[in-house]
C-alpha cells in the first residue's frame, strides 16, 4: 500500500527533516508514527499525500512513485487519500454537511450525489443529527468528525491524520481514536501521528518511532516508548 | 463526472456567487481596475488624438510642380494623369497661371500694381500636389522633377522636415505612455486580485488537499476576475467619453483650427478596447494571483 525507498527530505532552508526512511505499510495496517516536535512525522504524512517531494529514494503509494507525478495527475492522487489534520480545516460559513459535501463537488461529483454522499459520511462518522450545524457550534472533537467524514467521503484505501487529537480534549481524543480504529478494521489503512502515550500505550497498535529524522523503532502491537 | 456545460455553469454559479459575497473586496478591486482603466483609457485618447492631429498635419504639406510656358491642354492633361500616379501621391490638381495671379492677389490684397501684373503675367502654369504622407515629400519632389513639363520643384522643405520630427516624437510619446500605463495597471490590478484570493486561501487550500483539479481552482477565480474587468472598463469606458466629450465639445469652440477625433467616432473602439482591457486584466490578474496559492 505504501512504501518509502530510502527516503530523505531536505528542505530548501537546509533543514534536514527524514533521513535514508525504509518504511513498509500493508493493507488495512494500523500505524502510530510518534516521536518528538520536529522528528520528521508529518513530513513523512506530506510526503505520501504529496505536499512534499522527496529529496532523495522514492514513495511510493498504490504502487506508484508520488515523486514522479506529473503535476496533473497530483489531484487524482489526492481523491484516493483521505487526509486529517489538527487544526481541522474547515470552511467556517458553511455547516458540517456543505463541508463534506464540498470535497465532492470540487472534485466534479454530479449535484444528485452530493448530499446523500455526504449524509452517508457524516453519519459514518456518527454526526447525521447536527448536519446543519457551522464549525463554531461544534466541540472539537466534533468538528474532527466532520473532516474526518470529509476525508471518508471519497472512500479512500488509505487514510492519514497528522495529530488528529493535538487540540481535543482526553475524552474527545479518546473518541476521534476510536472512529479511526473502527474505520480501520473496515478495511482503511490508517497512519497516525501523534503525542498521545496514553492512547498508543492501549491500543497497541504498530508504533514507527522518528527521532532526528530516522526510524528509531518499528514495532507491531508496540508502546508509545520502550519501557525502560 | 459531470458535463462540460454543466461543469461550466457551475463555474459561472460559483464565480458570481462570490462576486457578491466578497462584497468590499470585490467593490475594492472593481474601483482599482476602473482607476487603472481610466488611466489607459485618457493614455489611448490622447494617443489618438496625436496620431489624428499629426495625419492631419501630414496630409496638408502641399507641393508646387511649375510647367514651362506654351504647353498643349492634352501634354497638361497627361503630365498630371502621371502625377497623380506617383506613389505617395494623395491629390493633384492643376493651377493655370491666371488662377495662380488671383490667388496672389488675394493673399497680398489688392493693390495698384497688381493691374500691372495682370498685364503681363509672370506667373506660370503649375501643378499643386499634396502628398499622403509628410515623410514622403522629398520622395515625390524627386519624382515630380523628372516629369514631361515640369520646370521647376518647391516645397517647404524646412517645414516638413520638423512637422515629421514633431509628428515622430508625438506618436512615440503616446505608446509609451500607453504601455507604461498598462504595465502600471497590470501590476495594481494582480495585487487587489491577490487581496481577494488572500481572502480566501483556505478554501483554496482544502480544495487541493480533496483533489480538485488546478483548473477547476482557477475557474471561479478567473470568471470572478473577468467579471469585476467588465464592470470597471464599462465604468470606466462611461466616464471616460462623457469626459471626453465634454472637453472635445470646449476646445472645438475655443480652439477651433485644433483637429480632435470626434467623441462618436472614439466611442465604438475605444469601448471595446477598454472592456478587452479590463477582462483580459481581471484574467490575467486573477491567475497570477490564485498561482501563488497553488502548491502543486
Amino acid at each position: 500500500m505504501v512504501q518509502l525507498q530510502r527516503v530523505s527530505k531536505i528542505y530548501p532552508s537546509g533543514l534536514t527533516a527524514l533521513t535514508d526512511i525504509s518504511l513498509r505499510i500493508d493493507r488495512g495496517e494500523f500505524v502510530f508514527v510518534v516521536g518528538p516536535t520536529g522528528s520528521g512525522k508529518s513530513t513523512l504524512l506530506k510526503l505520501l499525500y504529496r505536499a512534499e517531494l522527496p529529496t532523495h529514494g522514492r514513495v511510493l503509494v498504490y504502487g506508484r512513485d508520488v515523486g514522479r507525478l506529473r503535476a496533473g495527475t497530483v489531484a487524482g492522487l489526492r481523491r484516493t487519500l483521505g487526509v486529517v489534520f489538527q487544526d481541522f480545516k474547515l470552511l467556517p460559513q458553511r455547516t458540517a454537511l456543505e463541508n463534506v459535501a464540498f470535497a465532492l463537488r470540487v472534485t466534479g461529483t454530479p449535484t444528485s450525489e452530493l448530499i446523500p454522499r455526504a449524509l452517508q459520511a457524516l453519519d459514518r462518522v456518527g454526526l447525521a443529527h447536527r448536519r446543519e450545524a457551522v464549525p463554531a457550534e461544534l466541540s472539537g472533537g466534533e468538528q474532527q468528525r466532520v473532516s474526518i467524514a470529509r476525508a471518508l467521503v471519497h472512500d479512500p484505501p488509505l487514510l492519514l491524520a497528522d495529530e488528529p487529537t493535538g487540540n481535543l480534549d482526553p475524552d474527545s481524543s479518546w473518541g476521534i481514536m476510536q472512529l479511526l480504529s473502527r474505520i480501520n478494521l473496515r478495511g482503511t489503512t490508517v497512519i497516525v501521528t501523534t503525542h498521545n502515550k496514553a492512547i498508543v500505550d492501549v491500543l497497541r497498535q504498530r508504533v514507527v518511532q522518528l527521532a532526528d529524522g530516522r526510524v528509531a523503532r518499528d514495532q507491531r502491537q508496540g508502546l508509545y516508548a520502550v519501557p525502560v | 463526472m459531470l458535463s462540460r456545460s454543466s461543469a461550466f455553469r457551475q463555474f459561472l454559479r460559483e464565480g458570481e456567487a462570490s462576486f457578491r459575497r466578497n462584497g468590499l473586496m470585490t467593490v475594492a478591486a472593481v474601483t482599482t481596475v476602473t482607476v487603472a482603466l481610466l488611466t489607459v483609457g485618457f493614455a489611448i485618447a490622447g494617443g489618438l488624438n496625436l496620431s489624428h492631429l499629426a495625419a492631419t498635419l501630414n496630409t496638408q504639406v502641399e507641393i508646387v510642380a511649375f510647367l514651362r510656358d506654351g504647353m498643349r491642354p492634352a501634354e497638361v492633361t497627361r503630365t498630371q494623369t502621371a502625377i497623380a500616379e506617383i506613389t505617395g501621391v494623395a491629390a493633384v490638381q492643376f493651377v493655370s497661371r491666371a488662377e495662380a495671379l488671383a490667388r496672389l492677389e488675394r493673399r497680398l490684397g489688392a493693390s495698384p500694381a497688381f493691374a500691372d501684373l495682370a498685364k503681363h503675367n509672370p506667373l506660370p502654369d503649375s501643378f499643386d500636389v499634396r502628398v499622403r504622407d509628410a515623410r514622403l515629400t522629398g520622395a515625390v519632389a524627386g519624382a515630380l522633377q523628372g516629369q514631361p513639363g515640369v520646370e521647376d520643384v518647391t516645397y517647404a522643405a524646412q517645414v516638413v522636415d520638423r512637422l515629421v520630427a514633431v509628428t515622430r516624437v508625438m506618436r512615440l510619446m503616446a505608446l509609451l505612455l500607453t504601455v507604461a500605463l498598462s504595465a502600471v495597471a497590470v501590476i495594481v490590478v494582480t495585487n487587489t486580485l491577490r487581496l481577494t484570493v488572500i481572502a480566501r486561501w483556505r478554501e483554496i487550500e482544502i480544495m487541493e488537499l480533496v483533489g480538485a483539479t488546478r483548473w477547476f481552482i482557477r475557474w471561479p477565480f478567473l470568471i470572478e476576475g473577468m467579471l469585476q474587468g467588465l464592470v470597471a472598463a464599462v465604468a470606466a469606458g462611461t466616464v471616460l467619453l462623457l469626459l471626453y466629450a465634454l472637453a472635445a465639445a470646449r476646445l472645438r469652440t475655443g480652439l477651433p483650427f485644433l483637429p480632435m477625433v470626434p467623441a462618436i467616432d472614439l466611442a465604438a473602439p475605444l469601448l471595446i478596447a477598454m472592456i478587452g482591457c479590463g477582462v483580459a486584466l481581471g484574467a490575467a490578474g486573477s491567475f497570477v494571483a490564485v498561482r501563488r496559492f497553488l502548491s502543486t
